[in-house]
């Protein structure tokens, strides 16, 4: 019995390592357990409710990369697409339709951002390649267009006598929020944007750590890295940039007048 | 001119406003008056179509305000806050949110016009006393040319000496020809500056006509 798995993957586990880590939930539910934590319990629900949904998700993915091709990887990636928008049209409570404008943002983040790397030829528009590609960049426009939801929805409460004070002055609603509406994307910018800067200095990245466990030399796996970065930089810019333009418009009627929003 | 003709504002099942009309005129201040809650701020926000009546209709000079550009409308109506709200980082910034091509000697005018001679144009608006900054308000407001200021409690937040400049610059704005529609629920301060009044109570109107005259304004003395 070997707890590696033999063949092409030099790192990867087998059933039995899998089975060995169990061991890992046992030090954590000794810790909370010792500790009167009262998370027992919790910590055990969430450990097998880890694994049977990544069962679930691996032999979903095993399906569609060998049966489904790229139409059924596109589907996939608008299911996620859709799962995003709820989440993200969750934080925006108080701006009109906040999940119609999250589905917009994020459509538009992971289409600009998967088409270009598709049509410029740096990823292949293959199953194994979109599915976890489109992954991350549907996770990156949902955190970006989440923030800046959030964000517009609560300054159009707490900023309401500036914006209105702008109005007042004549100005079209587009410019009574614009200072906001930049204030929100710069928010939803920012983390990223630390995250580029201190990438390798902190912490190795997921693309770059999955390459390296899976035996791939290291400067070969910076370049996917590198390109990751980016990818996900420019999705949560598109969505966020769009997500924010749509929003914004939304929180004022025809007579450009503040909606008096729930928030 | 603006009128208000049997205007109502329903907001949920609160009648804010019931069947208000009058008539607020041109080159007159005009004080909207009465106790607290009795609806003078909402009046105030349906003047330059921050909101709009549930019913009746608001006419400035004969045309009903939803025929006018609403820009150009709030442009010719403009407004003033209870509380100073200022929107940039220094005062010539703040004064050209409206009117972004104000030369330095158009602001140096316009701050004379609002009481505030040689205030320094880079002065953070962050360092200015509540009397300055509701003066600078002012200053912006008067920025883009309006025939008419609607000031809604000027200066319920501040001082008795704040209060007082801000009341000279309104007086000298009036006799200079601008109309001013003044929401205040200091009597003393509606006799000081009105020449007529409308009087509130629970959303109707119970008075209008001259200040001199007024019943409800007489009570201040």
């Amino acid at each position: 019995m070997t707890l590696l798995a033999s063949g092409t993957h030099p790192s990867v586990p087998s059933w039995w390592g899998v089975a060995a880590s169990v061991l890992l939930v046992v030090v954590t539910v000794a810790v909370v357990v010792r500790e009167q934590l009262g998370l027992g319990r919790e910590v055990l629900v969430a450990c097998v409710r880890a694994i049977v949904q990544l069962v679930a998700v691996g032999a979903l993915l095993g399906v569609l990369f060998t049966r489904a091709g790229l139409p059924g990887s596109l589907l996939w990636v608008a299911g996620m697409v859709a799962v995003g928008a709820r989440v993200a049209g969750g934080r925006g409570r108080g701006v009109p339709r906040s999940t119609w404008v999250a589905a917009i943002a994020i459509t538009a983040g992971v289409v600009a951002t998967l088409g270009l790397l598709v049509v410029a030829q740096v990823i292949d528009a293959q199953p194994r390649v979109v599915v976890p590609v489109g992954g991350m960049v549907v996770s990156a426009a949902t955190r970006g267009t989440s923030v800046v939801l959030l964000r517009i929805a609560e300054q159009s409460v707490t900023a309401r006598r500036q914006i209105e004070a702008r109005l007042a002055l004549g100005l079209p609603a587009a410019l009574a929020f614009a200072p906001h509406r930049r204030t929100a994307l710069r928010t939803a910018l920012v983390t990223d944007i630390d995250q580029v800067k201190t990438v390798g200095l902190i912490s190795l990245p997921g693309a770059m750590t999955g390459l390296l466990l899976a035996g791939v030399d290291p400067l070969t796996a910076i370049r996917y890295q590198v390109v990751v970065m980016y990818m996900l930089l420019s999705a949560v810019a598109v969505a966020g940039v769009v997500a924010s333009r749509l929003a914004s418009s939304r929180l004022f009627d025809d007579a450009q007048r503040l909606l008096e929003t729930v928030a | 001119m603006l009128v208000l003709e049997d205007v109502c504002v329903v907001r949920g099942t609160t009648t804010v406003l019931s069947d208000v009309s009058a008539v607020l005129a041109t080159g007159r201040c005009t004080a909207i008056a009465g106790p607290s809650g009795a609806g003078k701020s909402t009046l105030l926000r349906l003047l330059d179509r921050l909101l709009e009546p549930t019913s009746g209709r608001v006419t400035f000079h004969g045309a009903p305000l939803p025929s006018y550009d609403v820009l150009e409308l709030r442009r010719r109506v403009g407004l003033v806050q209870q509380a100073p709200v200022l929107l940039a980082e220094d005062v010539l910034a703040d004064l050209r949110v409206g009117r972004p091509g104000l030369t330095p000697d158009e602001a140096a005018a316009l701050l004379a016009r609002a009481g505030l001679e040689g205030l320094p144009m880079d002065r953070e608006t962050s360092s200015l006393s509540g009397g300055e900054a509701q003066r600078l308000c002012l200053a912006r407001a008067l920025a883009v040319g309006p025939e008419v200021l609607l000031l809604d409690e000027p200066t319920s937040a501040l001082d008795a000496v704040a209060a007082q400049s801000v009341e000279r610059v309104v007086r000298s704005l009036v006799a200079d020809g601008l109309t001013a529609v003044l929401v205040s629920h200091d009597l003393r301060q509606a006799r000081r500056l009105a020449d007529d009044v409308v009087v509130l109570r629970g959303g109707r109107v119970v008075e209008s006509g001259p200040a001199s005259t007024s019943q409800y304004l007489a009570g201040a003395s």
